[in-house]
């Protein structure tokens, strides 16, 4: 078996969370293990190492980025948002509506749900339900917590003001 | 400063009744105002008013952590808006025996937390009353608060922490009324939902202890397999690469497997490291194992009699004579659990001691486990159980913090184990699979008359080394065989009421490592009576809801009485069955092209019944357009949570049903990534009705009921609605899909 291993390092100026991180690293290596490692941010989720789980998903210039297939290299010069840096200054509408749902259950993909559901809802506040189900379709959940999910994504989208009574 | 002492005080009275043990310790006394009331292992009052109470169970998503700070909460009468949970260290000596397994932490954990809520509470009234110099039985609580009504005093518990602490610890004190809660049975968030939806870390992968290095190992593809030579030059040379550790293999395998691994400085390096790595391999006898083979295996067994388990009336003369027959084969393949967070730990040996944090599901056991392979006391290993990532029984293991603690030893530093999606895939302990040769029929009248079934299965107990490979795999399929009156509640099959009955065990061999999955063997044993059954009713043109009233009996038919088992009540039984199909309108016809189909179960103390309404479109997909759900676990403590494991258990029951399968070529796990391993995905969920049945009974566990009816439903669903008999699963072995 023929093995590439990148062993050139390369110092970047990540922006993460509205912060300038300095990092040495191997360009190829992936922006989530660089969040987690090297920067200690572990709300950023390791599910499958092959962009398909999603429980790694943050934000790169606002858009849903799986940072398990996502090489540090590669977005150097862009603004990264991770779920600690989500609701700056307070919890995010979509936290809001996670919590007013109660929707996590083990809550390991959560972190990733909610940066998907919260970059769907910067481009489209008013989701149809096809278009919430397409974008929440992106992120595995292992628990089942995709009909709680479906709910909090309306009520994040309809300002917080979903059906469910106060608990 | 107070310094706790660890003196057992007092073992409750039922304590001699079998098992339910509280252990106390207590605050020495003294008189400084700054005193917390810490009167057991469950509660801390701090004089600032803060209330900490203490969950003992790992949470994996079931939620435990929520339910026991509610029970104790509620007998301590607690404000629970000012409640902090905390998650219980690993301590024998306060806690007894700690874990999340067979859905018994809020049967036989809960009442522990409200005696230690309840005996708290009671020193709090104590301190009030002498306080004010009052009888105690004029004081009463609310919200944390102890009220003396005629004289018009109160006094928040904080204030009487410093005195609480130095009153005797009362020796019985009773419950409350269950009419007077205030915590229990309202809808309650988790109470670490916050933690999840801000990113803290807190599950095990997110731990990280300062000079922690990172540990990523290969095994052996063959399963038992096992490695000979190790070349790491080239993984040696991977910068961040600190060393290379071989891990032998534990003679349990369920203990600790063996591997080459590679440590280094970040998760990345070790993964990068271990693809460098080259061994060879001694892949012993698993490796001329497939599928196939298996599959031949089952069938040449199931040919030969099997160890006779239950046997009455005349089975081979009733089948002979029954009015409508079924002779049918059900398979079942391997499962992987695939837990979104994979095999993690951190440990850190120092010396003969041992210090782990991870996301142990059983960390009382962990704690043997970790102390076996590294040879010393168990009294060395201490265990922090962090939040756990999904369970359903692969955390029942311990192996990976066995690995974290060898690996430690080896690199003479703190070391987190992470295993990668494939490697979960490949070398997860699977539900075992299984073949089930069933033989059952109905007399002229339409009464169930006779059932034989052969179950061969690979089975988990002798993987892991026990004794009676079918100890473990006949839950669901036995009604009371078993002597412990603790264990009865796992057997609750009613063949053994028909008149006519053989259940009968037969072992298949194999290297693949198998273990427990939600509602282990309940999960696949289900699928197998409730399709069976409705078979039986489509041949005969009975409904099958009428022909499971038939048989299921009355409560004097299941005459056990275990102190700490809840026994079968049939009763209850048809009370989710009839809720199910009221509320589905069962007896009302379907819309064009959708067929409906039921299923019920009993495991753990709870009860379940699910009707499924789906279509099959020409292009054989599948659309469950709704589940409707009853279950009855007793008294509901969360109805929040009750609902999120109802919802849960369907859509892992959905996912499995569809996709599940992990087979064999050449000894080796053919799946590894969730391309080839399939969940169910956010759009194929489907609509479920939730209704939870009304119930003063003692609370029951709720984390795996709702899962093994659902298969069923589903197949049953198929028949009615395309006339296609599912007995073999997944659905896309027979080219169903969504």
């Amino acid at each position: 078996m023929a093995i590439a291993v990148s062993f050139r390092m390369a110092s970047f100026q990540l922006s993460v969370n509205g912060q300038s991180r300095p990092v040495t690293a191997a360009p190829d290596v992936p922006l989530l293990w660089v969040l987690r490692d090297t920067l200690g941010l572990r709300g950023t989720k390791f599910g499958c190492g092959r962009g398909i789980c999603g429980a790694c998903t943050v934000h790169v210039d606002g858009a849903a980025m799986r940072s398990c297939v996502t090489p540090v290299g590669s977005v150097a010069h862009q603004t990264i948002t991770t779920i600690e840096g989500l609701g700056a200054g307070g919890l995010h509408p979509v936290q809001r509506a996670w919590i007013e749902e109660d929707v996590p259950q083990c809550g390991y993909c959560q972190a990733g749900q909610i940066m998907m559901a919260a970059s769907l809802l910067a481009v489209k506040p008013h989701p149809s339900d096809q278009e919430i189900l397409d974008a929440m379709s992106n992120n595995l959940c292992r628990c089942g917590t995709y009909l709680r999910i479906r709910r909090a994504v309306k009520r994040a989208a309809a300002g917080g003001n979903g059906q469910r009574s106060e608990r | 400063m107070t310094r706790i002492s660890r003196r057992i005080f007092l073992e409750t009275a039922a304590a001699a009744a079998g098992g339910f043990i509280v252990y106390f310790h207590s605050a020495e006394r003294t008189d400084d105002a700054a005193t917390p009331f810490r009167p057991n292992g469950y509660v801390r009052i701090d004089p600032d008013g803060t209330i900490t109470v203490w969950a003992k169970n790992p949470d994996m998503g079931q939620g435990i952590k929520t339910t026991l700070a509610m029970m104790i909460a509620e007998e301590l009468d607690a404000d629970w808006s000012r409640v902090r949970v905390e998650q219980a260290e690993t301590d024998r000596a306060l806690y007894g025996g700690q874990g999340a397994g067979g859905s018994d932490g809020t049967s036989s954990d809960g009442p522990l937390g409200q005696k230690a809520g309840a005996v708290a509470r009671a020193m709090l009234i104590a301190a009030a009353a002498g306080r004010w110099n009052v009888d105690a039985s004029e004081c009463e609580t609310a919200r944390g608060v102890v009220h003396h009504r005629a004289s018009n005093r109160s006094a928040a518990y904080g204030e009487l922490a410093a005195a609480a602490a130095a009153v005797p610890i009362p020796q019985d004190v009773p419950l409350k009324d269950p009419a007077r809660y205030t915590i229990i049975g309202k809808a309650t968030r988790g109470v670490d939902t916050t933690k999840v939806v801000t990113g803290r870390p807190i599950f095990g992968l997110d731990v990280h202890v300062p000079g922690m290095l990172y540990a990523v190992i290969d095994k052996c593809p063959v399963h038992g397999g096992r490695p000979v030579t190790v070349d790491d030059r080239a993984a040696r040379a991977v910068p961040g690469v600190v060393r290379v550790v071989t891990v032998e293999g534990h003679e349990n395998p369920t203990f600790l497997r063996p591997g080459v691994a590679v440590v280094a400085s970040s998760t990345w390096a070790a993964m990068k490291g271990r693809d460098a790595l080259r061994v060879s391999w001694d892949e012993g006898p698993g490796a001329l194992e497939s599928s196939e083979t298996l599959a031949a295996q089952f069938r040449a067994r199931a040919g030969t009699a099997g160890k006779i388990l239950a046997d009455r009336g005349d089975v081979d003369a009733a089948f002979r004579e029954a009015r409508t027959k079924v002779d049918a084969v059900y398979e079942a393949p391997f499962l992987a659990h695939a837990t979104l967070e994979p095999q993690n730990c951190v440990a850190h040996v120092r010396g003969d001691r041992c210090e782990v944090w991870g996301p142990l599901q059983m960390p009382t056991s962990g704690t043997d486990v970790v102390a076996k392979v590294l040879g010393i006391p168990r009294e060395n290993v201490t265990i922090h159980v962090t939040r756990i990532g999904g369970g359903f029984g692969r955390r029942l293991m311990s192996d990976f913090a066995a690995e974290a603690a060898v690996i430690s030893r080896a690199a003479g530093a703190p070391v987190q184990v992470v295993w990668t999606r494939e490697d979960d895939l490949r070398h997860d302990y699977y539900r075992p699979a299984g073949y089930h040769h069933v033989r059952a029929g109905l007399d002229a009248d339409g009464g169930l008359a006779v059932w034989h079934h052969h179950l061969i299965t690979t089975s988990r107990n002798s993987y892991r080394r026990g004794p009676n490979p079918e100890d473990t795999e006949t839950y669901g399929l036995l009604a009371p065989v078993n002597p412990d009156p603790k264990k009865q509640f796992a057997y609750d099959f009613q063949p053994t009421l028909i008149r006519n009955c053989r259940v009968e065990y037969t072992e298949a061999l194999t290297s693949v490592p198998t273990g427990a999955w939600r509602a282990p063997s309940h999960n696949f044993n289900a699928f197998v009576i409730e399709c069976v059954l409705d078979e039986l009713a489509h041949a005969a043109k009975i409904d099958p809801v009428a022909l499971r009233l038939s048989y299921y009996g009355r409560r004097s038919d299941f005459p056990y009485e275990g102190d700490d088992a809840t026994p079968f009540d049939p009763a209850r039984l048809k009370g989710v069955l009839q809720m199910a199909v009221d509320k589905a309108g069962w007896h009302k016809p379907t819309s064009r092209g959708i067929g409906r189909g039921l299923a019920v179960h009993f495991t753990f103390g709870s009860y379940a019944a699910e009707v499924a309404e789906v279509s099959v479109d020409s292009g054989n997909r599948l659309r469950v357009h709704r589940v409707v759900a009853a279950v009855d676990v007793g008294r509901a403590v969360n109805p929040l949570n009750i609902e999120a494991q109802t919802q849960g258990g369907i859509i892992d029951g959905l996912s499995a049903a569809l996709f599940g399968e992990i087979d064999i070529a050449r000894g080796r796990t053919r799946q590894s990534t969730f391309e080839d391993y399939q969940l169910l995905r956010n759009r194929d969920a489907p609509e479920i009705d939730v209704h939870i049945i009304p119930s003063h009974e003692r609370p029951t566990g709720f984390g795996e009921i709702a899962l093994p009816p659902l298969a069923p439903a589903i197949a049953n669903a198929i028949f009615s609605a395309t006339g296609k008999r599912i007995r073999r699963l997944p659905l896309k072995a027979a080219g169903i899909s969504v």
